[in-house]
């Protein structure tokens, strides 16, 4: 057995007197893709945020590749280098074309220089299908562009594992799927994805597990079909079940 | 260029309003002015009036004070109803009487700018840490900025001048630098304005710079993290470069108040545009020339450096996002 990829250990986060987790534990390998679903503030984005320390946890560890990223002497540029974040408001720097966001970290953070960067750059413009919108400005592309090149900035550092915070909640329903077929070639191609998101048909396809977060706490972790055929919680079948309906006028 | 909507390489730009870049007659207006000031202090500074005495005007007085003379008779000969030709009879008149002192005036305007110039890009090379520190920075940091700030901002100018210039020994360190005051540098008391300037201006500019970091989205330093950028490189590469570009409108306005506010530095004797405007007049006693003049010459340098902004703004605009009213 070698170590889990992931693991968060009992994580306790709280703003002031809001608990926002509370005692969160799992464990992912390389290669898996899990899907966290729960209603509106149960804490998933924050879980998220927690794995790269955009946000510090209260209580509790994170472990990534064996190594606790929660350790107060962790260098956190260090930790961030390995964990690729991709936003529900894609939050590309609006100042750099579609390439200079992918280089911009392999030149300033892994200091490569302007060449080997521009070649690494346009790869990963090819691997999520922008390769003809290199030179445009994030104000020129279309939302499901726009995520497009943040998977392919996440991408391009190299990242153990990728976290997806609602990569197409705000996007146009038609614009969804082009996102979806991206994080499906990655999934496919075995790269490890933590991912938030209500978008069923890539969670019942591309997951490997499936987490419910209710409330700050994991009501429900498992494979897919589990989840979806036999919910073990009544929640979660309470939450799914609603979840199809408010999807089903789509 | 003009306000409908192009489409170059794909790129859609939006449709801007018109600003003075679009009006011929202001570029040529400008032009003019420039193209003087630069064979002027060519002649008088470089060439050692080799094109023409200094001080001696390239236009001549004659036909203007013949045509005013013209003017004058037929307004006259006009009667009650005249009275429209003799105002253009008067500016002619004006424009006969001021040209012996744009010589002299032309030298003013060639300190004014380095005054300003200088004051400015002194002051931006403070703001920038300055406005870093109120929105990024501890609480120590940003009460440090702050006070700067407030202190600078809150006691007049004039003041700040007379006290550097006065109450401390700046004055007497710079006056013993070597090369102070000699040839094309200007005496101490230009540079005790600069640095007067300089300190002013660095407070005024950090707050537009401030608004304008604050109005980039907290999302922008947030992904710049992410791909572990640290928090100053984050500033450096992904907040500063937008919040610069949304400074501009602002920062021209510190611009165009330096150009004139640089008029103070008169008081600390420096021989800049109001100070040879002042000297002129209280010899020859042509008051309303020399001031109408002197602010004709600071118009020009304002509308120079609108338009200079207005190209810089255009230039570094983010393609798709629009210029202004952002």
């Amino acid at each position: 057995m070698t170590d889990p990829l992931l693991e968060l250990d009992d994580v306790y986060k709280s703003y002031g007197e809001e608990q926002v987790l509370s005692g969160v534990s799992f464990e992912m390998d390389a290669g898996d893709v899990d899907v966290v679903i729960g209603p509106s503030g149960s804490g998933k984005s924050t879980m998220l945020r927690c794995v790269n320390r955009l946000t510090e946890i209260n209580d509790g560890d994170i472990y990534l590749d064996g190594d606790c990223v929660t350790d107060p002497d962790t260098d956190v540029n260090e930790l961030r280098k390995q964990v690729g974040m991709v936003f529900q408001d894609f939050n590309l720097f609006a100042h750099l074309t579609a390439l200079g966001n992918v280089t911009l970290g392999l030149r300033k953070v892994r200091g490569m220089d302007k060449e080997a960067a521009r070649e690494r750059g346009y790869e990963h413009l090819e691997q999520v299908g922008l390769l003809d919108q290199a030179d445009s400005y994030p104000a020129e592309l279309s939302g499901g562009q726009k995520q497009r090149v943040g998977i392919a900035r996440a991408l391009a550092m190299d990242p153990k594992l990728l976290l997806f915070d609602e990569p197409t909640s705000a996007l146009d329903p038609e614009l969804v799927g082009e996102v979806v077929e991206v994080m499906r070639d990655l999934a496919a191609e075995g790269i490890t994805m933590l991912v938030v998101s209500h978008e069923m048909g890539f969670a019942r396809s591309a997951a490997s597990d499936i987490i419910f977060l209710d409330d700050g706490r994991i009501v429900e972790h498992g494979p897919p079909k589990q989840l979806f055929e036999n919910p073990q919680a009544a929640r979660t079948g309470e939450f799914l079940s609603r979840l199809e309906t408010t999807h089903e006028g789509e | 260029m003009g306000t409908s909507e192009s489409t170059t390489a794909g790129r859609t730009i939006r449709a801007r309003a018109a600003g003075l870049t679009d009006q011929p007659l202001t570029l040529f207006t400008v032009a003019v002015f420039w193209m003087w000031l630069v064979v002027r202090w060519t002649n008088d500074f470089l060439l050692d009036g080799a094109l023409i005495e200094r001080n001696t005007s390239f236009f001549p007085t004659a036909p203007f004070e013949a045509a005013a003379a013209a003017l004058g008779g037929l307004a006259a000969s006009l009667g009650p109803v005249g009275f429209p030709v003799g105002w253009v009879a008067g500016f002619f008149e004006f424009l006969a009487a001021s040209i012996p002192y744009l010589p002299p005036l032309a030298t003013g305007v060639w300190a004014t700018i380095l005054l300003t110039v200088l004051g400015i890009a002194l002051g931006f090379v403070i703001a920038v840490p300055l406005s870093v520190a109120r929105v990024y920075g501890g609480s120590a940091t940003r009460s440090v900025a702050l006070g700067y700030t407030e202190l600078f901002r809150g006691t007049p100018l004039l003041a700040q001048l007379f006290v550097l210039y006065f109450a401390t020994p700046l004055t007497t360190v710079i006056r013993e630098l070597p090369t102070v005051g000699t040839g094309f540098i200007p005496a101490q008391a230009f540079w005790v304005a600069v640095i007067a300037f300089m300190l002013n201006s660095a407070a005024y500019q950090s707050e537009y710079i401030r608004s304008a970091l604050n109005s980039v989205p907290e999302g922008q330093l947030t992904a710049a993290r992410s791909i572990g950028l640290s928090k100053v490189d984050g500033i450096r590469h992904v907040v500063l470069p937008q919040g610069l570009r949304y400074a501009i409108p602002g920062w021209s306005n510190e611009l165009v108040y330096l150009i004139k506010y640089s008029s103070l530095a008169s008081f600390i004797t420096v021989r800049e545009l109001f100070e040879r405007t002042d000297a002129i007049a209280s010899e020859t006693y042509r008051y309303t020339e020399l001031f109408v003049l002197a602010g004709l010459l600071y118009l020009a340098l304002v509308i120079s450096a609108s338009l200079l902004m207005e190209y810089v703004e255009q230039r570094v605009a983010i393609p798709g996002l629009g210029t202004t009213g952002r």
